[in-house]
């Protein structure tokens, strides 16, 4: 049997928790990489769109230098020469800014050189024209040349621009393409995992609820017990108590309180209160205990007395047990019993054993009495009655010879009588050694035992195996001698006596109202004879001491005990006999012996 | 048949006991010699008397007052000088214990006091007889056992 | 230590017969069954210390004629009953008179008139103490003892053993071997 219940393993609890929190903890991450990815992605959005709008803004600071160009060489007004004039500057602010802009990539560091070299170039053309316009230095030619020059260019720059706006277009593109994969992957992900770590948390949650449940129910057994227990203790007049040896802490029942007569938990138990108690008579003998117990650890079983706070004087008995728990502390357990009632009962069973003792004592004295002090007298009474001799016989009148003869056949009677009283009283007092015996042996005894009588008779016995048993062997032997012998006496007259005796196993069950019940199997043995048989009427009485069914006559000699014998044999055995007959036809004598 | 008559020594507290004791003796064809001693103290004095001629065959009731004759018969056996007397048990007891525990104790003969005068004289008979044949013909004392009813 | 001693009582006797009478320097001729032929006549001093010198040890000289034949008998009786082969099987009567060379009648009448007893009675004796031995060495089962004694049954020996000596002989048994207990 399990005493503690298991509650669901607080590793597999712990273990749950910990994956849990590492799943959250990996979401939180993953979630933070994400907002940092598309913070990032922003970043690059805005760079590209910056590095595209300083771009357009070059290309229109250049526009602008060109258009103020053309317009002071068609009008000549210098008003439309000044944002040529500023446009060198912003020009070379948006460059400063571009560069910064393309710190990190060398290609378009590249393509921006490549640029600023174009745009230069433009300008010298916008220079030349400038100056080839001029009234002073006028010259077709050259100003055509640098005007389509110019031309040329600026088309070689919009185109770099274009090429510089395509290339920051495609990293834009790729690297939100790579943010785009990552950030469409991780919300499902993030969910898969937030659903796991859910699912870890609601299943463990389930166990904890569960096993508080079961908590709850061991809670309430526990109190049940605890009650049980202690209404036991009130029962059963007992009471536990746990002495800790280290810390010397002792620990009461509350019976343990009441069986001393005080209300539970009324003073708080030490080693010295064990004592006080105690009986005057007893305490040394329970200190010399105490001693023991805090040398040896070691209660064996004690009887004493103690007083009670009322003055009432109980007696008890105590017996401990030293316990070494897993922490390696040893507690003293120990159990103290309220026995006065079963101690005075004692008292009263001992008593009335010393009276049995003494009726027993006084049946054996009988014995000796009947065997010697009464046989005594009678046999001399039987001698002298024998020492009358023929003279003396002669010389009495007829009634006279008549009253010796009389007193000779009482005499002899009652000696019959003295001895078979004997034998039946010796069927109980003596000494019953019950040993295993085989049946069959002490049938052969008895036969050999009768072998005479059985000779004399012609009688023929025929015999089942018999099984061996636990026995009173003489006893047994008795029986068959007694059994055995009635069925030669009672045999008819002109018939050899034959007696069957047959053997088998049966159980109590089939014989409810004769078996006692506790014991599961018999062997049935029965005797049967051709005999005279009896009345079936008198079947229980002739089992009955000094029973007689037939008149006090020579032919039957007897005392009616040889039977009664039978019957207390049997029942010294827990077994039963008993007997039925056809008269004229036979009887039939059956025992029951336990296996 | 023998020159010197047979030494017989009863122990018995019962006067009419020893009487008819004697006279059955008396009415055997074998010579005896009939000692009585009156209880077990006596006899024990008598037994180890130096002088005393020690009987052929010692009859022993076991009833008696002062000394048992169960406690003369463990006495006797202990004595060195004494334990091979044949000794014959004469008791009224016919309790299978007294029986089987006197023999043990190393009683020869069991006799239980019969109820006839006519028995008696047969018992004597008996025992005399057979103890002569013990006596002359090289039977084994030590396993001379007799039970008589 | 115990010993079973088995022994033959003739042997014993013949031999220690032998010793004295050669200590007293006396000739003889042993003619069986206890007699012997001395070589010269002994003066009656002399056969009173001869007689002296045997009687301690249960020896003695016999001085009846019909004692002498009823020591015969016996002696004749006890050889046949310890005597293993087919002894036994002999009637009694026949191997008496044959051995003896007398009527078997006589030799009864004798037997009687000196023991008070009668020869089938001594048999019996002899015969239920060789049983009695046998039992004691306990070597034997009480089957075997009864064949070997030539019983028809072990309860005829039982009958014949309880009626001789009033006990069985399981309980003979049980009594000798207390005693020895006892006596340790």
């Amino acid at each position: 049997m399990k005493l503690i219940p298991n509650f669901n393993s607080p590793l597999a609890l712990r273990i749950i928790f910990a994956i849990s929190i590492f799943i959250l903890l990996f979401i939180t991450s993953v979630s933070y990489k994400h907002n940092r990815d598309l913070q990032n992605s922003s970043k690059l959005m805005m760079h590209t769109y910056e590095i595209n709008i300083q771009l357009e803004r070059l290309l229109s600071f250049v526009k602008d230098a060109e258009t103020g160009q053309r317009g002071y060489i068609i009008t000549k007004n210098s008003r439309f020469l000044a944002p040529y004039l500023f446009s060198r500057d912003k020009v070379n602010r948006s460059f400063i800014k571009l560069k910064k802009l393309m710190n990190d990539n060398p290609k378009q560091q590249q393509n921006l050189k490549n640029l600023f070299d174009l745009i230069i170039q433009r300008y010298t053309y916008l220079e030349g024209s400038l100056k080839y316009s001029n009234e002073k230095t006028y010259d077709k030619r050259k100003l055509d040349n640098c005007m389509f020059g110019g031309r040329i260019v600026m088309e070689n720059i919009r185109f770099q621009i274009d090429e510089m706006n395509d290339v920051e277009k495609d990293i834009l593109q790729k690297r939100q393409k790579i943010y785009q994969s990552e950030i469409s992957l991780t919300p499902i992900f993030s969910i898969i995992l937030f659903l796991v770590a859910l699912s870890f948390i609601l299943l463990s949650y389930r166990q904890i609820s569960n096993d508080l449940n079961r908590l709850k129910v061991f809670n309430k057994k526990l109190l049940i017990s605890t009650k049980l227990m202690a209404e036991s203790e009130i029962i059963g007049a007992f009471s536990t108590w746990q002495w800790d040896m280290d810390s010397d802490k002792i620990v009461y029942s509350d019976n343990q309180y009441r069986l001393l007569g005080y209300p539970p938990n009324s003073f708080v138990p030490k080693k010295e209160t064990f004592l006080e108690y105690v009986h005057p008579e007893d305490k040394q003998a329970f200190s010399s205990l105490m001693q023991g117990i805090i040398e040896n650890k070691q209660l064996p079983l004690i009887y004493y007395k103690v007083i009670r706070k009322n003055g009432e004087i109980r007696y008890f008995k105590t017996i401990g047990k030293l316990l070494i728990d897993e922490q390696g502390s040893k507690i003293m357990l120990g159990i103290t019993f309220d026995i006065t009632e079963e101690h005075f009962q004692n008292i009263a069973i001992y008593e009335r054993n010393k009276e049995l003792e003494k009726s027993n004592k006084e049946l054996a004295s009988f014995n000796h009495v009947a065997s010697h002090d009464l046989q005594e007298p009678l046999r001399k009474i039987q001698t002298f009655i024998s020492r009358i001799s023929d003279d003396d016989m002669n010389s009495l009148s007829e009634s006279g010879k008549g009253y010796i003869l009389k007193i000779g056949t009482s005499a002899k009677r009652m000696r019959i009588l003295i001895d078979d009283l004997l034998l039946f009283s010796r069927t109980n007092t003596t000494k019953k050694e019950f040993l295993k015996t085989n049946i069959t042996d002490l049938l052969e005894k008895a036969k050999l035992e009768l072998s005479e009588i059985i000779q004399e008779k012609n009688a023929i016995i025929l015999a089942d195996k018999l099984p061996k048993l636990h026995v009173i062997p003489y006893q047994i032997e008795q029986l068959f001698i007694n059994l055995i012998s009635n069925s030669l006496k009672y045999s008819q007259p002109n018939i050899a006596p034959k007696i069957n005796i047959f053997c088998e196993k049966i159980t109590a069950k089939e014989f409810p109202d004769l078996l006692e019940q506790s014991i599961k199997k018999y062997y049935k043995i029965t005797f049967t004879d051709n005999g005279m048989g009896f009345d079936p009427q008198f079947k229980e009485t002739i089992f009955v001491l000094f029973q007689r069914l037939h008149t006090k006559t020579d032919e039957y000699p007897g005392t009616g005990i040889g039977l009664a014998i039978c019957k207390k044999i049997v029942e010294n055995h827990k077994g039963h006999i008993i007997a039925d007959s056809t008269p004229n036809k036979g009887s039939v004598f059956t025992i029951f012996l336990p296996e | 048949m023998q020159k010197n008559a047979l030494h017989i020594l009863l122990a018995d507290d019962d006067e009419d006991d020893r009487l008819f004791f004697k006279d059955a003796f008396e009415e055997v064809k074998i010579q005896t010699k009939v000692q009585f001693a009156h209880d077990g103290i006596e006899l024990m004095a008598h037994l180890m008397h130096p002088e005393t001629i020690l009987p052929d065959i010692l009859f022993l009731d076991l009833n008696m007052p002062k000394k048992t004759g169960k406690e003369c018969l463990i006495e006797i056996k202990k004595t060195e000088h004494l334990k091979h007397l044949i000794v014959a048990i004469y008791s009224t007891s016919s309790s299978e214990e007294d029986i089987e525990d006197t023999f043990i104790q190393g009683a020869n003969i069991y006799i239980k006091k019969p109820s006839s005068f006519d028995a008696l004289k047969k018992i004597i008979n008996e025992v005399v007889t057979l103890n002569w044949h013990y006596h002359t013909s090289g039977l084994n004392r030590d396993t001379f056992l007799l039970r008589l009813k | 230590m115990k010993l079973f001693i088995k022994f033959d009582i003739n042997t014993v006797c013949s031999q220690f017969l032998k010793e004295k009478l050669e200590e007293r320097q006396i000739n003889y001729t042993p003619l069986g069954f206890g007699e012997i032929e001395l070589d010269k006549n002994l003066t009656s001093e002399e056969l009173d210390c001869m007689k002296n010198d045997l009687e301690p040890f249960g020896l003695e000289i016999v001085e009846n004629q019909k004692s002498v034949l009823v020591q015969k008998i016996k002696d004749a009786i006890i050889e046949m009953v310890f005597m293993d082969e087919n002894g036994n099987n002999l009637k009694s009567s026949v191997y008496l008179a044959e051995k003896l060379n007398h009527s078997y009648g006589y030799l009864s009448n004798i037997f009687s008139e000196v023991t008070y007893s009668s020869i089938e009675n001594f048999i019996i004796l002899q015969k239920i103490e060789r049983a009695k031995h046998l039992i004691i060495i306990n070597e034997m089962s009480l089957t075997e003892i009864a064949f070997l004694l030539n019983y028809s049954s072990v309860a005829h020996l039982s009958t014949q053993f309880k009626n001789t000596t009033g006990i069985t002989p399981s309980a003979f048994q049980r009594i000798i071997k207390k005693r020895r207990e006892n006596l340790k």
